[in-house]
């Protein structure tokens, strides 16, 4: 069976999964893994056999397809800026201010949809805004070989207080009005899909929207699906395209590119221009999803720029990986949500607030030995320009 | 002269060279922010309506057209005026200095240098140890909840033995804040050491969990939410626990005595940074680590410490912040932390040149409270400057290519990278 598998057709599925999941690893990592392995079976057997035990109610939280909803959405935010993040520092430029191209695409995303009118037109001003502090960032790294690290600390703060400063002058408060928000695809009314997702399917009795836990999926706003798609569209071009190679080398041997007669500035533009549309369309998303943009504090990005960091480092760079990491790290905060609005158990909400932050840091300590792209944190100047 | 007595000549002019770039790279970065940050204020004053423009670009301007007659050719008008803003945020901060120099608004300016002094020098003790320490805002708010926390039991007791109870507490006080901001500094600091997990994305998610924990405990009645109050604080603390005031007012909130401590702290730090054996290893695993290790630092050791010393630092901040500003623990802690990390990098993080970094942005964080008083410029106007401020310092190369293109800043000397380490091995 299964010949496409590494180990040949010989190896069966379980073997296959026990390499992966404890094959190469540390003492600890193995404990880990056999650890959250050994609580998903118990949670999954306490939701059959004891359905009204605290374990069992979470269960049904947990599968609950609102949980699977509310990590679609939040994952949104966490993905796009994961996907860019990977593109720039594949390129050798690391992007730390993911968390400030987020929140200045989240407000200008309510401000031009305020001022426009349309959602769309509110996307389209929050990529931008993000794209063109990126396009700063850029300049600052490439051209003038400041520190990528202070620098993206920079883009993060600077949005940090420009945000907040151009909600005050606009609307006298650092969150804004609330705005039309996105509807989902049943609403939209889209001709042929709109009507197939809510027509009860021909041998299942029930419409897809409206199936146990994967309706979600069929019942979500347009940003979730322009997520799934523009995963597969990173894979693509990273892993099949010459300009993923290009971002490859650029990262990994700037020189080999050089001498090959690709310019590593250009390709490390087009990596961070593309890791600010991304970062774009997540932070708009964002806030339009809910509608409004509320500026206190961290403001309502509230660190999932860093989050996205460690997700695409989880991820291995893989954009698929990353995506898989960001569901986690949204699954937590959608079950955290979910937990509190329920009222299931009497969890004090800002210690359960807090879970995603501390799951980030133990994945991080624990498999956030990923290899860095060679060249990545390095300029580099091509020796012609001199 | 000896030649080795000329190498030393050289090698001083070159490492005074490069304090005096560094000082001018400071220097360009902070006024391209002031004036981008001007160009902001503009473009933010197209963006509100107002009745009538406080601002006025025309050409040909006023003072041509006052002699010659006539009117501008082209002229468009602005809500906000941004000579007007920096008047009130740089000029308002000092109040009336010259007449009165205990005014309250200069008050509230020293408060806030002092509580930068300590964030500051904290990002400034990791940044020398290659370390990027983003926590001290989550550090500052652990130790300025411990020394609340801790104290609301202790103080009232000895509340009756008046400055003896004062001698008492108040070292308990920051003693407390700096042992909590140091353990809860030394988290990531291990985690880097021995886990390789990246210093910043720790420190970021630490503050959230430092804020969180704060708000669990101040805002339960279980715990040590004050009472008769409905806000999330702690109870007030008696006046015997906090900073005297010497010169100012009680109620201006600032201390002379939380300053001078504040300045021994800073010369404290430079000295043990230059002149002790664990400021030497700091440093060199900090530039070399490589050759830190073969000369036999113990790298992950040095990370530890170094991290620990940090936290420690931005602690005591928040307990200063507790005992001579607030009185209790608040939750709501200004951005300090964040700040320190603007105030270290523009003093090159050389301790004693965060002292005045550290002014210049007490005067900005005390400015933007007469700016939100005097005219209708939101106050986060003080965060851009911020973040502009640590970019432009980023790109020392912008300044020293437009000191070339203008011929006056070509002098030798080596580059100096954005965490203020030489690049070559002259460290001051």
């Amino acid at each position: 069976m299964s010949d496409w598998l590494p180990g040949g057709p010989d190896r069966s599925v379980a073997a296959y999964t026990y390499d992966w999941l404890f094959a190469d690893r540390g003492r600890v990592q193995q404990a880990v893994i056999a650890v959250a392995l050994a609580a998903v079976l118990g949670l999954v057997a306490a939701g059959v056999v004891a359905p009204q035990s605290n374990a069992g109610r979470l269960f049904h939280v947990l599968t609950d397809s609102s949980t699977l909803a509310a990590t679609l959405r939040l994952s949104v935010p966490i993905a796009f800026a994961a996907l860019g993040g990977i593109f720039a520092e594949k390129s050798g430029v690391i992007n730390i201010g993911l968390e400030g191209l987020l929140i200045i695409a989240a407000f200008t995303g309510i401000w031009t949809t305020d001022v426009t009118g349309s959602v769309w037109y509110g996307l389209l001003g929050g990529v931008v805004a993000s794209t063109l502090l990126a396009g700063l960032f850029a300049v600052v790294c490439i051209e003038f070989r400041a520190d990528q690290i202070i620098a993206g600390l920079a883009v993060w703060l600077i949005a940090l207080g420009l945000a907040p400063f151009l909600s005050s002058v606009v609307y006298g408060s650092k969150n804004t009005t609330s705005v039309d928000t996105f509807p989902t695809l049943p609403e939209m009314g889209i001709p042929f899909l709109s009507d197939a997702v809510t027509v009860p399917l021909p041998v299942v009795g029930v419409a897809p929207a409206e199936l146990p836990f994967f309706g979600a999926l069929f019942d979500a706003s347009p940003p979730v699906y322009l997520m799934l798609l523009a995963v597969v569209l990173s894979w693509y071009a990273l892993h099949r395209t010459a300009f993923g190679r290009w971002v490859e080398a650029s990262g990994e041997n700037p020189k080999a590119l050089d001498t090959a007669g690709v310019s590593v500035h250009r390709v490390r533009y087009v990596a961070v221009l593309l890791s600010g549309v991304l970062a774009g369309v997540g932070g708009a998303a964002l806030a339009l999803g809910i509608g409004q943009f509320t500026g206190n504090g961290p403001t309502m990005v509230n660190g999932k720029g860093f989050i996205a960091i460690v997700a695409y480092l989880f991820g291995n760079y893989h954009p698929v990986g990353a995506l898989g990491s960001t569901m986690l790290f949204a699954g937590l905060d959608a079950t955290q949500l979910t937990l509190q609005a329920r009222d299931v158990f009497q969890v004090p909400t800002e210690l359960v607030r807090t879970i995603p932050y501390v799951t980030v840091i133990v994945v991080l300590a624990l498999f956030g030995r990923t290899r860095l792209p060679s060249a990545a944190g390095e300029h580099y100047e091509s020796g012609e320009d001199e | 002269m000896s030649a080795a007595d000329r190498a030393r000549d050289l090698l001083g002019r070159l490492v005074r060279a490069s304090a005096f770039e560094r000082f001018l790279i400071s220097a360009s970065a902070l006024l391209l922010s002031v004036f981008i940050g001007a160009l902001i204020i503009l473009g933010a004053g197209r963006m509100t309506d107002c009745s009538t423009a406080a601002y006025t670009i025309a050409v040909p301007g006023q003072f041509v057209t006052q002699f010659v007659g006539g009117g501008s050719v082209f002229a468009m008008g602005f809500c906000y005026d941004p000579f007007a803003v920096y008047d009130l945020l740089f000029l308002g901060a000092l109040g009336d200095v010259l007449s009165n120099p205990l005014n309250s608004q200069f008050a509230t300016t020293i408060a806030e240098t002092t509580i930068l002094m300590f964030t500051g020098v904290a990002v400034a003790v990791a940044f020398r140890a290659d370390i990027f320490n983003i926590g001290v805002q989550g550090q500052l708010v652990v130790g300025a909840l411990t020394t609340g926390v801790v104290l609301t039991f202790l103080a009232p007791p000895l509340a009756g033995l008046g400055v003896l109870a004062t001698a008492v507490l108040l070292p308990l006080g920051l003693l407390l804040g700096g042992v909590a901001g140091g353990a809860f500094a030394a988290i990531p600091g291990a985690l880097k050491a021995y886990a390789d997990a990246n210093e910043v994305i720790t420190t970021i998610m630490l503050n959230f969990v430092a804020t969180s924990i704060a708000l669990f405990l101040v805002s339960r009645e279980d715990y040590f939410k004050d009472p008769e109050s409905f806000a999330s604080q702690t109870v007030p603390l008696p006046d015997v626990a906090l900073f005297p005031s010497f010169l100012f007012r009680p109620r201006d909130d600032v201390s002379v005595l939380a300053l001078a401590f504040a300045l021994v702290v800073l010369v404290g730090t430079w000295y043990l940074l230059q002149h002790t054996p664990f400021g030497y290893d700091l440093r060199t695993s900090g530039l070399q680590p490589d050759a830190a290790e073969y000369g036999g630092v113990d790298a992950d050791r040095t990370i530890v410490s170094s991290m620990t010393l940090s936290g420690a630092l931005a602690g005591v901040g928040g307990a200063v912040y507790v005992l001579m500003v607030l009185g209790n623990f608040q939750t709501g802690v200004p951005d300090y932390g964040f700040d320190g990390i603007t105030v270290s990098i523009l003093a090159g993080n050389n301790p004693l040149g965060v002292g005045f970094a550290a002014f210049l942005f007490g005067v900005l964080k005390s400015g933007s409270i007469v700016v939100q008083v005097g005219s209708d410029v939101p106050p986060t106007l003080v965060g851009v400057l911020r973040g502009l401020i640590i970019l432009f310092v980023a790109m020392p190369e912008f300044f020293r290519m437009m000191g070339k293109k203008f011929g006056s800043f070509d002098r030798p000397g080596e580059p100096v990278t954005a965490d203020g380490a030489t690049g070559g091995g002259s460290d001051e």
